[in-house]
């Protein structure tokens, strides 16, 4: 439905001026609103909110899992910074989130723009082709690509040596050099299929007429592109950076199934390094709760910043 | 546009049952909704107890070596003993198991029987699993071998018992092996690293091993530190960071200058330290290495893996020695052992099954159907499989592998340096040193 | 989703757009074309290479040449009698369609509250909700287990299900916000003003509106909880209970896999996920262009 903008002065003109239907009415708006949103922030607080609280408390406390947490004050976040393994995981974690970031929001964007402009059925096909990397949970993705990368079986050496660039090979999962931007390319696979399609519905949803106007004023295509598609995708790019910084901030499946943080930490992030020390089977005898709990409240910090970024960049985009 | 659209769909609406009222009745229901579903879910909730006079033994592990073949033991037992259920859950791998342990550990509702990684001594003195001297006796203990029995032990009580060992040594295909030029079995690892240099000469790798994660490699380095101090007992107390013990210490450094020898010489496959367990065994089968380093769970693995003709023509060869005439000291602790939870009120039942599962007959035809090795003496005398029957033959050459100390499997990402050569033994040490005291806390 | 914004004047029809751009690029299409075909084989690659291997012989999966020489489908039968596929396949399809739904029915109308409707401490409890996407999922695993445990939720389905939506509609009801929040707020105001109850506003007016966002969380949803696993495996205990992926995964052995069933078990499970995108998928986009041309 669609109403114009006559309509829409009129019935504004008939609102009340008078208290008692306009309070009625901001009343009922109010209860409407808590009323909406209790299921949501119950379960909330049950089951998020609470286990949150409860882990920022194990992260000031040493803690395997049984008997009672012994707290320990800041003890857990001082040891971070003499901790070697901590200071890599750091430098991953920040090199990999805002590297990915950069790739899973430009390359989809210039998928989507691409597949705007081919004709319809093959905009479908490739659509959903990409998007099937995207249904795969990233531990079997993982499982796909590391013997792609294998150093002796694996299909990308082979291909290598097959069509005569056997000088690029490279141990790609052992490699310190490489590894990290081994695993790079694998979360770009899985990610463009999503963040394209969100890109090409924000494409789709811009009116043809701004388009033809902005051709009418002599502009060429890139022009068209720049002054027309992005302004309109401002808000849509600001939630995929910041959910892109998000779930590299998180990142933990992935890496681990591939390489467990390693060789040698060279890959390690934070993800990764809180998951080994509560449980893993490399990480020694005792689970450390208490101290991969303050990495993931280090996480949540760095999630926080990415949602300001959101918020900053989708403020521009509205004004 | 007609401006009289809105108010007739107005209108239409208004007319429904649905008001502002009816909304908060709404969102507190599904708000009820939720609780009443809780309160069903308590109702139905009873892992772990007992239902109807029945004993019910959860036994939790990651052996899938007997995912095929322990639902016949259990249910065997279950018609001998029909108060006592067994719930079986085969987890696929350590960390798909371990956090689930970790959580039921934490809510005090420990699984029966579990197993119990390298855990087995921290939670022993914790009083989470049972000390099983007292609880299955000394002589039940006695068939087992004794280094799979000494490395649940801490304090005079033992804390879990060996299900499958794992004895390490060198698998080969002899065909390659011959097309190289190599005669006979090395001994040594010099004679290793002659070989190893035929080897390479006909495009092949010499040995195939698996350094991903750290502790695959700890598998090679550490039986070395016996090989070099002719004492199995020396790493056990390095694991346990006893006074006088330090990764330091001359064995230690000794045992990587060994080790490092052996990478110069180019005895294993490039990119170790990115190459997984399974991975590694694929370049064995599939041609690309002569050798394979690995454990006894290797024959069933090829049985399901590689080409017939394959499995039909591959030997194994014992680990070299570090000199002609030495002994060939070989890693052969049980990781796969059993716990039994101390604070379970089923765990008589769990006791019972346990001493089934370890019966005669039962113990050796379960592990004989596996493919696996087994821990007690008298199984391993009617192992069938040819080749595990082969390893099990240098049990009394075993030594430590495992890192059961608190924070001793960090060692093993330093080390991973030498199979890359990017630091030099002395320096490994030293960062092998470091590692294990910053995982300690 | 950004540009249904008000216009007032009509749109041109679409076709007459479609003629504007076909005549804009005529050449670069082909080259365009040819780009975006080698990205989809880049992409589908290792997805043929799932497919190829689930219809090999387990001995000829490394070593073999890249086309199976013998072809069978015993893997398939072996996923599915050896991991009992049909139970969990069940207990999969039940659990992440009940967590869909809840999803969407609570994510939509907090969204919709948060995005149109005014009420004190609003941008406080927004923020709240926002902290459940800051935290790494496993850093919650102990926390959430004995939280569970004290409620007596452990160990049964309906648990998991509660825990799934807890957590999964924070995200969707961020996305639900971002699609309405570019509907126009005089159409609530001009409603509420004709007398219509809040609820009616959402339930008759915006909510049709906002198919395309639906379409975005129901895909995105049922991606993500038809794809979870580490907490599926802790909470629950009885293995008859578990859905499909932890049991697919306890195929993969620490030393060795049966790589053939494990992919047979794999492409078996992402059909129904395809399906829904597809089915979703031209909801979505009729949402699209349909906002457009009326706009």
């Amino acid at each position: 439905m669609s109403t114009s903008s006559s309509t829409l002065r009129a019935g504004i003109r008939q609102a009340p001026r008078s208290g008692a239907r306009l309070w009625k009415l901001q009343r009922s708006e109010r209860l409407a609103g808590y009323g909406f949103i209790v299921p949501i922030t119950v379960l909330f607080v049950l089951f998020v909110g609470w286990p949150i609280v409860f882990a920022i408390y194990l992260s000031f406390t040493r803690w395997s899992g049984f008997g009672a947490p012994n707290v320990i004050g800041l003890d857990n976040y001082t040891r971070m910074f003499s901790d070697p393994v901590a200071a890599t995981a750091f430098g991953n974690t920040l090199l990999f989130a805002i590297v990915t970031t950069v790739l899973q929001t430009v390359i989809p964007l210039i998928i989507a723009v691409l597949l705007s402009n081919v004709w319809r059925g093959l905009s479908v096909v490739v659509r959903t082709i990409l998007f099937i990397p995207g249904i795969i949970s990233f531990v079997v993705s993982g499982v796909l690509w590391k013997l792609i990368y294998d150093p002796n079986l694996g299909t990308l050496n082979n291909l290598l040596k097959a069509i005569g660039l056997g000088a690029l090979q490279q141990h790609w999962l052992s490699d310190p050099a490489v590894v990290l931007p081994s695993i790079i390319v694998v979360s770009l696979w899985g990610a463009v299929g999503m963040n394209m399609l969100i890109f090409f519905a924000g494409i789709q949803g811009v009116d043809p007429t701004y388009y033809e106007a902005a051709q009418v004023d002599g502009a060429n295509r890139l022009q068209q592109f720049w002054y027309v598609t992005m302004p309109s995708l401002r808000v849509v790019t600001a939630i995929v950076i910041s959910l892109n910084l998000m779930n590299g901030f998180k990142v933990f499946d992935l890496i681990y199934v591939m390489t467990a943080g390693g060789p040698n930490h060279a890959s390690e992030v934070f993800g990764t390094y809180l998951y080994s020390l509560a449980f893993g089977s490399t990480a020694g005898s005792i689970p450390q709760l208490g101290y991969g709990s303050a990495f993931s409240v280090i996480v949540m910090l760095l999630c926080g910043v990415a949602v300001l970024v959101q918020i900053v960049l989708s403020r521009r985009a509205s004004r | 546009m007609p401006s009289n659209r809105g108010s007739s769909f107005f209108a239409s609406a208004a007319g429904t049952p649905i008001t502002r009222r009816g909304l908060l009745k709404a969102s507190g229901a599904g708000a009820a909704a939720i609780g009443l579903s809780s309160l069903l879910a308590a109702c139905s909730t009873g892992g772990g107890s007992s239902s109807g006079g029945k004993a019910t033994v959860r036994m939790w592990t990651w052996y899938t070596e007997i995912k095929d073949t322990l639902p016949k033991v259990i249910s065997d037992f279950e018609s001998k003993h029909p108060n006592i259920k067994i719930e079986n859950r085969i987890f696929g791998t350590p960390d798909q198991y371990l956090p689930a342990l970790t959580a039921a550990v934490s809510g005090g509702d420990v699984p029966e029987i579990f197993a119990p990684h390298v855990r087995a001594i921290t939670y022993g003195e914790q009083g989470i699993s049972a000390d099983l001297k007292k609880d299955l006796g000394s002589d039940f203990l006695k068939g087992f071998f004794k280094s799979t029995n000494d490395e649940y032990t801490k304090g005079g009580k033992q804390y879990a018992v060996g299900f499958e060992a794992q004895t390490f040594g060198i698998f080969y295909d002899p065909d390659l092996l011959a097309k190289a030029g190599v005669d006979g079995e090395p001994e040594t690892w010099d004679d290793l690293i002659e070989a190893a240099a035929k080897i390479n000469a006909i495009g092949k790798s010499a040995v195939s091993i698996s350094c991903n994660p750290g502790t695959s490699a700890l598998d090679f380095f550490l039986p070395l530190i016996t090989q070099v101090t002719d004492d199995p007992t020396w790493y056990l107390k390095l694991d346990q960071l006893e006074k006088g013990y330090s990764y330091t210490s001359k064995p230690v450094v000794q045992a990587l200058e060994l080790n490092d020898k052996i990478v110069k010489g180019k005895v294993f496959q490039p990119g170790t330290t990115g190459t997984s367990g399974d991975q590694s065994q694929q370049l064995f089968y599939t041609g690309g290495a002569a050798m394979f380093f690995a454990g006894s769970w290797t024959p069933s693995g090829l049985i399901t893996n590689a080409s017939p003709d394959f499995v039909k023509r591959y030997k194994i060869m014992k680990t070299p020695a570090i000199k002609s005439g030495a002994r060939h000291w070989t890693a052969d602790q049980a990781g796969a052992g059993l716990a039994v939870s101390e604070t379970s009120k089923n765990k008589d039942a769990a006791l019972t099954f346990l001493k089934y599962l370890y019966s005669e007959g039962v113990y050796s035809n379960l592990m004989n159907a596996s493919n696996a090795m087994p821990s007690t003496q008298a199984a391993v005398e009617q192992i069938t499989e040819p080749h595990v029957k082969q390893m099990a033959g240098w049990l009394t050459d075993g030594c430590p592998h495992i890192p059961f100390g608190s924070g001793s499997s960090a060692a093993g990402d330093p080390l991973q340096k030498i199979f890359d050569q990017t630091a030099t033994p002395a320096e490994v040490a030293k960062q092998m040193q470091s590692a294990v005291e910053n995982a300690r806390g | 989703m950004t540009a249904l914004l008000s216009r007032a004047e009509p749109a041109s029809s679409a076709v007459g757009a479609k003629a504007v751009r076909r005549r804009r690029f005529p050449v670069g299409r082909s080259f365009v074309a040819f780009i975006l075909l080698a990205v989809a084989a880049f992409t589908i690659f290792p997805l043929i290479w799932l497919v190829l291997t689930s219809i090999r012989p387990a001995n000829t999966v490394f070593g073999g040449s890249i086309w199976p020489t013998s072809v069978s489908l015993d893997a398939y039968a072996k996923a599915w009698s050896s991991t009992d596929f049909g139970l969990h396949f069940a207990n999969s399809l039940w659990i992440t369609l009940a967590t869909v739904l809840g999803v969407v029915v609570f994510a939509s109308l907090a969204g919709y509250a948060f995005a149109k409707l005014r009420f004190p401490f609003k941008n406080v409890i927004y923020v709240m909700l926002l902290a459940t996407l800051m935290m790494p999922s496993t850093s919650l695993i102990i926390p959430l287990y004995l939280q569970l445990k004290s409620f007596g939720l452990l160990n049964s389905q309906v648990g998991l299900l509660v825990l799934y939506v807890s957590s999964s509609a924070p995200f969707s009801m961020f996305l639900m916000r971002a699609f309405f929040e570019t509907l126009p707020d005089e159409l609530v105001q001009a409603a509420r003003i004709d007398g219509a109850g809040e609820f009616q506003i959402f339930w008759r007016i915006v909510l049709p509106l906002a198919r395309p966002g639906l379409a975005t969380v129901i895909i995105f949803q049922f991606l993500q909880t038809w794809n979870e696993f580490i907490y599926a495996n802790t909470v629950l205990q009885n293995t008859e209970e578990l859905p499909l992926q932890p049991v697919l995964f306890g195929l993969v052995g620490q030393y060795q896999t049966d790589w053939p069933t494990l992919c047979a078990g794999l492409t078996m499970s992402i059909v129904p996920v395809v399906l829904v995108y597809v089915w979703m998928q031209r909801q979505f986009v009729a949402g699209m262009t349909l906002g457009a041309v009326k706009n």
